[in-house]
């Protein structure tokens, strides 16, 4: 026996043990390091197993930029790139301390290995030539806030970076919009929609007026089914031509608080109905905000500007004010392009001109 | 009808359809018992929809970048999207089973789940095979045994220096796991010659500094400065003339960096007193600076 050699290899792998030890200890204190505090929230899907109500499994704030890494980061594993854990070492170091994109690691590691295996069989594809409208409307709600939820995440991040992603985040709520248009059940539009609001506003140049504000009064849509239906009764145009007991109306009911209006549509132009406005109101122009109206483009808005629409008259006597505010191609009378447009009113300001 | 991860990013409202119908037909293959569940079913699809959506595939455009998944063969996207589905269908059916199983066994009745066509028989064996970075402990440990890895860690260490307090603090820590050959390198490199005193009011400042020390270490601007630097040790030419060392910025970024990222690294390793450099194609180092930047990214 070689008693310098055996020494030198007792001394090598003393070495070693004592480095793994050293790196053992190295990786829990990192591991401490990493933990983010909200790390310990639990998305509220795992919290409600027995929910009927699909739940999002990311909330907004979660971290876009590393979740959108890990197919690239899993593609070089699954080629055995030897730079692979160089060139995402900042990932690797946020996966140590996120148990979401760890989460969303483990799920997409699979899945991609078995797409990449040669062994694969395709998968029947089958048949189905279904249209947005034929799909349940719960699943067109989901996807509907996954996709303004996946906009909120975009500009949240957008403002963290200062860069500008606002073409995304519309690009989503464009998508979301005319996914939602086919939901005829106004329940599962309301949910669908709930968060499209706050999340539009965080676009710069979309400002909301303060809850409270006395100078403005907010309209929101009263979401009716396509059948013209709100609160068991049926929705007839506010008009003084008579119209026939049977002939329902498209129209868009509009409600702030007590006081109520309307979208109605003569041809191509859309007008806005406001009835009972305050007295401070009457005999003076006011400026109306469609503030969703520069989402989409289906509406060509008086003076260009959605944000801004002055009336031609003033209020009269009454508090009543009778506007045109734009024209469309959409109508009324179809249930997805009404749907599209009652999006699209799904807050409206009011406010007395300055210089009235 | 056919669809591609090319139609779900450019054509997503008139292919969701076809995808929910896919979908929706694996979700009840491997769903077993509860595939006319239709919660289940629809929590399964969703679960795939957001994630497509996350990932910035569905309905993405041009909008974000493309992916991975967007140079998949077709059946390999197929063949993509059936396993997450059937990952998921494996998660709930496990998650309903704890429930079915805890009422059973409050009411001592027998497990009816166990019959041959029960999909979770086909997960006995781990779901996920062998995966690296399965856990958040695997790839620590990765991170401290990479020297790559370690060397951002390094990096973002003596980042802390404009905060003495916070990097004394960290320095304490790493004295009391006992890392010993890192701690080595950085009292080098701070020019302290043992370790710092114990302070008993460290803990303010320790928090200060995990806080730095998370957001530099997830910063691809950490890791782009470490391996510009590493490269500097490796790719600089010495001349005798001169007595310097000297490399052009192109040599610098090999095939995988952009020049902008080089020339970004190099500022910032210009303010950390690493090197001179004033915005030109060529880096030249002294012979004491080159010193130094081996012993610190290269050597431990």
């Amino acid at each position: 026996m070689n008693d310098d050699k055996n020494v030198g290899g007792m001394a090598d792998k003393s070495d070693t043990y004592r480095k793994d030890v050293q790196y053992a200890k190295l990786a829990q204190w990192l591991e401490q390091v990493l933990q983010t505090p909200e790390q310990d929230e639990v998305p509220s899907s795992r919290l409600e197993d027995g929910e009927t109500q699909l739940e999002l499994v990311l909330k907004s704030d979660y971290h876009l930029s590393f979740y959108q890494q890990i197919p690239d980061f899993i593609m070089a594993l699954l080629k055995n790139d030897p730079l692979a854990t160089v060139h995402y070492s900042a990932l690797l170091f946020h996966l140590v301390g996120c148990h979401a994109c760890h989460d969303a690691y483990i799920d997409l590691y699979g899945a991609m290995r078995a797409a990449v295996s040669p062994q694969e069989i395709r998968p029947s594809l089958g048949q189905g030539t279904r249209s947005l409208s034929a799909i349940p409307h719960r699943m067109l709600g989901h996807l509907c806030r996954s996709l303004i939820s996946q906009a909120e995440a975009v500009l949240l991040l957008s403002h963290r970076d200062h860069e500008d992603r606002d073409a995304v985040a519309r690009s989503l709520l464009q998508l979301a919009l005319h996914v939602s248009a086919p939901i005829s059940q106004s329940s599962i539009r309301r949910q669908a929609l709930q968060d499209l609001v706050r999340v539009a506003t965080l676009f710069d140049n979309i400002n909301v007026a303060e809850d409270g504000d006395p100078n403005v009064r907010k309209y929101t849509p009263v979401m009716a089914s396509v059948s013209g239906t709100r609160r068991g009764k049926t929705v007839r145009r506010v008009t003084a031509t008579p119209l026939s007991n049977n002939q329902e109306i498209a129209v868009i009911q509009l409600q702030s608080q007590s006081l109520e209006g309307s979208i109605v549509q003569n041809g191509q132009m859309l007008e806005l109905h406001l009835h009972d406005l305050a007295s401070s109101l009457r005999g003076h122009f006011v400026t109306i905000s469609v503030l969703l109206g520069s989402l989409l483009e289906p509406v060509r808005w008086l003076g260009g500007n959605p944000g801004s629409i002055r009336s031609a008259t003033p209020v009269n006597e009454q508090g009543t004010l009778v506007m045109p505010v734009g024209t469309t191609d959409l109508e009324l009378s179809n249930p997805e392009e009404r749907n599209l447009l009652e999006a699209m009113f799904m807050l409206l300001e009011v406010r007395a001109l300055d210089d009235a | 009808m056919p669809f591609t991860a090319h139609d779900l990013r450019y054509h997503a409202e008139q292919s969701y359809p076809s995808l929910y119908g896919y979908l929706h037909r694996n979700a009840q293959r491997y769903l077993g018992s509860l595939k006319y569940d239709a919660f289940e079913v629809d929590t399964v699809i969703g679960h795939v929809v957001e994630q497509l959506v996350r990932l910035g595939l569905l309905g993405g455009e041009d909008h974000t970048p493309l992916i991975a998944l967007d140079h998949l063969t077709d059946a390999q996207f197929y063949t993509f999207l059936s396993h997450s589905v059937r990952n998921k269908a494996i998660d709930r059916l496990r998650k309903r089973r704890l429930l079915v199983n805890s009422s059973a066994e409050v009411a001592g009745g027998q497990d009816d789940d166990e019959g041959e066509n029960n999909p979770l028989n086909d997960a006995v064996e781990s779901l996920w095979g062998s995966m690296p970075f399965s856990t958040p402990e695997e790839i620590a440990l990765q991170v401290a045994s990479q020297r790559d890895l370690r060397n951002v860690l390094k990096h973002c260490i003596m980042a802390l220096r404009a905060a003495p307090n916070q990097l004394q603090a960290v320095i304490q820590e790493l004295q009391d796991v006992g890392a010993d050959d890192l701690l080595k390198v950085i009292w080098e490199e701070l020019n302290i010659p043992s370790p710092v005193k114990p302070n008993i009011h460290m803990s303010q400042h320790k928090d200060h500094a995990h806080k730095k020390l998370r957001s530099c270490l997830q910063q691809r601007s950490s890791n782009l400065t470490v391996v510009v630097a590493l490269r500097l040790t490796l790719y600089t030419q010495y001349s005798k003339e001169r007595n310097d060392y000297a490399v052009d910025i192109q040599t610098l970024a090999q095939s995988d960096l952009s020049i902008a990222d080089v020339r970004k690294s190099l500022r910032e390793l210009a303010n950390e007193g690493m090197l001179e450099w004033r915005d030109t194609e060529d880096v030249c180092l002294s012979a004491v600076q080159m010193k130094r930047l081996s012993r610190f990214y290269k050597e431990e």
